[in-house]
């Protein structure tokens, strides 16, 4: 009996080990979580002075996190463009909304469905999979539009650009989520989860094996490693991740409609593994940070003003403009991104001789 | 003499038949057919362009043939896909040097072993005591191959950035650590110095003796001379001769095709 019970409580102890195990190893992460648990005690005085719901736009940062981390996976690690990734987020988004409004699911249920019919989709047309470089690029950038039409067109389905209203707000089962608070939480609980698996999954066997890919598929190949096939598995994983955060939002807005899918989405969500580095998991969440923060910002400056500019009040005519902007310069004066640049430049503090600006006029 | 084992006796490891490949009717490998016995190290020469590196390709599943067949251990290879041909035992390095550059010297040697471990996405994702354990054996198993190689000093520099003979010799290492019966070597030597060339025999005959049957193709006839126990020599994509070293040193048609007025 006294063994059974110790090896119980051995069991027990390992368990803990286990879940443990998941989250150490990272400053980094951890510095993360105690800045969003300490958010809303000063939230809401911030907010109060820069005119920004805080607690509201972080929201949406878990949300882009999500999908921004998928697809650094697949093109920072993996280096396989994807130019439509909106369409996964838009599909987790619309299976949620129609399981719980018309198949009556429950919330939790519905994510998990949007997530598998995403990593579905994914699987369904893997196959581009085997184009390279540009033609991979057009092939996805043309599978974005084709789900746009899709939202838009499937009328008896999708409500065509009406949209689907009054969708459920999220819950778990026993407890419904009705604070923006208690979304945030929930939301970044998510995030968190998916960010420190994501980041174990990159450091193993299996994310060598991807950024192998990455750098020689011939080479790969010749080590033995299914190249096709780990493609496919990288490319679930990234649209899989899509549909987690598509359902998250359907779920957050309440409201969905075919406009939030379209083709500049897909752009946006490039746009924020570029700014925020390519192969950094941390850098998804600098870059959907700064994308998602930038359109709160310009549209607060009236309250900062008093009154607002025109050119404040037409900014939804020239934001794909300024994320191109973005992207261009972030291109050329930070190609590797905000948080590597920024990793180098305090590098460059603590030790001068790995100056990275001096490194790249000598080159 | 004191370059190879005389004994091999080993059985035939892997048998090539006919082995024809054209690209827009031009043949770089024109009705080739070998044999390598177990526990041999076996040359391949010729000049540049002679078909030596699209035989490789053909070995490794890179291309097709149009004709032949490749049996290895008596199971045919032609149109497998080369992971599976790696996976089978069948090794090899790059004359063009294909390192994985943005990772350490250590990660490359560790996705060789991909094949040897199995973790997957889920388990790793989550840590699990398995993946850890898993972890730590290919660290271990890598820094043995790194040794192997002496490069283990550099376990945690960039690939990309090791010098031209070091990079070879991760390739090597890269390869090894595959686990193969078969290691085909692409030329290891060119852009190396007289020392490490002649580090580099040492590692081949250290790689026979871990029992792994090795091709190589090399123009260092100075290495080929020391190590092989077979040379075989490609000429505009065909046999021209084939045998013990110091009869195909001496063999007019290798003299004229491949070795020229400066053999003497």
């Amino acid at each position: 009996m006294e063994s059974n019970r110790l090896q119980g409580q051995q069991g027990g102890r390992k368990i803990v080990r286990v879940c443990v195990n998941i989250f150490q190893h990272n400053r980094v992460f951890i510095l993360l979580a105690v800045f969003l648990a300490s958010l809303p005690f000063w939230s809401r005085a911030v907010s109060r002075a820069i005119g920004i719901d805080l607690i509201y736009v972080m929201r949406m940062v878990g949300v882009f996190t999500i999908v921004a981390v998928g697809l650094n996976l697949l093109m920072g690690y993996a280096g396989q463009v994807s130019l439509g990734h909106g369409a996964f987020f838009g599909i987790g988004a619309y299976t949620s909304a129609l399981f719980t409004v018309k198949v009556g699911f429950p919330v939790w249920l519905s994510i998990i469905a949007a997530v598998f019919m995403a990593a579905l989709v994914g699987f369904l047309v893997a196959p581009v999979l085997r184009l390279k470089g540009h033609y991979l690029a057009m092939a996805t950038l043309g599978l974005g539009i084709v789900a746009f039409v899709f939202f838009r067109e499937l009328i008896w389905l999708t409500n065509g650009n009406d949209g689907i209203r009054s969708i459920p707000k999220l819950a778990l089962p026993g407890i419904k989520i009705t604070t923006r608070k208690g979304e945030y939480f929930f939301v970044w609980i998510v995030a968190l989860i998916v960010l420190a698996l994501c980041n174990n999954l990159v450091r193993s066997r299996v994310g060598r094996a991807i950024r192998a890919l990455h750098q020689s598929e011939v080479a790969a190949e010749a080590m033995g490693i299914d190249v096709s096939r780990q493609k496919i598995k990288i490319f679930m994983l990234s649209t899989a991740l899509g549909g987690l955060a598509g359902g998250i939002f359907a779920h957050l807005q309440g409201y969905i409609s075919p406009g939030t899918f379209d083709v500049l989405l897909s752009i946006e969500l490039v746009t924020m593994v570029v700014v925020g580095g390519m192969e950094s998991i941390w850098g998804a969440v600098a870059g959907a940070g700064l994308i998602i923060f930038i359109p709160e910002i310009i549209k607060a400056v009236p309250k900062w003003l008093g009154e607002a500019p025109k050119w404040v009040e037409r900014y939804s005519l020239y934001e794909g403009l300024v994320f191109g902007l973005i992207l261009m310069l972030t291109m050329i004066f930070m190609p590797s991104g905000i948080t590597k640049s920024l990793s180098d430049m305090i590098r460059y503090r603590r030790n001068p001789i790995h100056n990275p600006f001096r490194k790249k006029v000598v080159e | 003499m004191a370059t190879a084992t005389p004994e091999l006796d080993g059985g035939v490891l892997l048998k090539a038949n006919g082995l024809t490949k054209t690209f827009g009717g031009l043949a770089a490998v024109k009705n080739v057919s070998f044999e390598v016995r177990e526990g041999m190290i076996k040359a391949i020469i010729g000049p540049n362009g002679a078909g030596k590196t699209t035989l490789y390709d053909i070995l490794t599943g890179i291309y097709r043939p149009d004709e032949g067949s490749v049996l290895f251990n008596n199971r045919e290879i032609v149109g497998l896909p080369t992971h599976e041909i790696a996976a089978l035992g069948i090794a090899r390095t790059f004359q063009t040097i294909r390192l994985f550059t943005g990772m350490t010297v250590m990660e490359n040697v560790m996705v060789a072993l991909h094949r040897r471990t199995s973790v997957g996405m889920l388990r790793s994702s989550l840590r699990f005591p398995s993946a850890r354990r898993e972890e730590n054996w290919i660290c271990k198993e890598a820094l043995g191959y790194l040794e192997m190689v002496g490069l283990e000093m550099q376990a945690q520099n960039l690939a990309g950035g090791l010098p031209f003979g070091q990079q070879r010799l991760l390739e090597v290492a890269r390869a090894l650590a595959t686990n193969p019966r078969l290691l085909l070597l692409d030329e290891p030597a060119s852009g190396l110095n007289a020392y490490e060339t002649s580090e580099l025999g040492e590692i081949i005959y250290r790689i026979r003796d871990m029992g792994v049957t090795v091709i190589l193709v090399e123009h260092d006839m100075g290495l080929v001379m020391r190590v092989s126990n077979e040379v075989m020599v490609l000429d505009y994509g065909e046999i021209i001769a084939s045998g013990a070293p110091h009869e195909v040193r001496n063999d007019p048609k290798v003299i004229e095709a491949y070795l020229g007025s400066e053999v003497d």
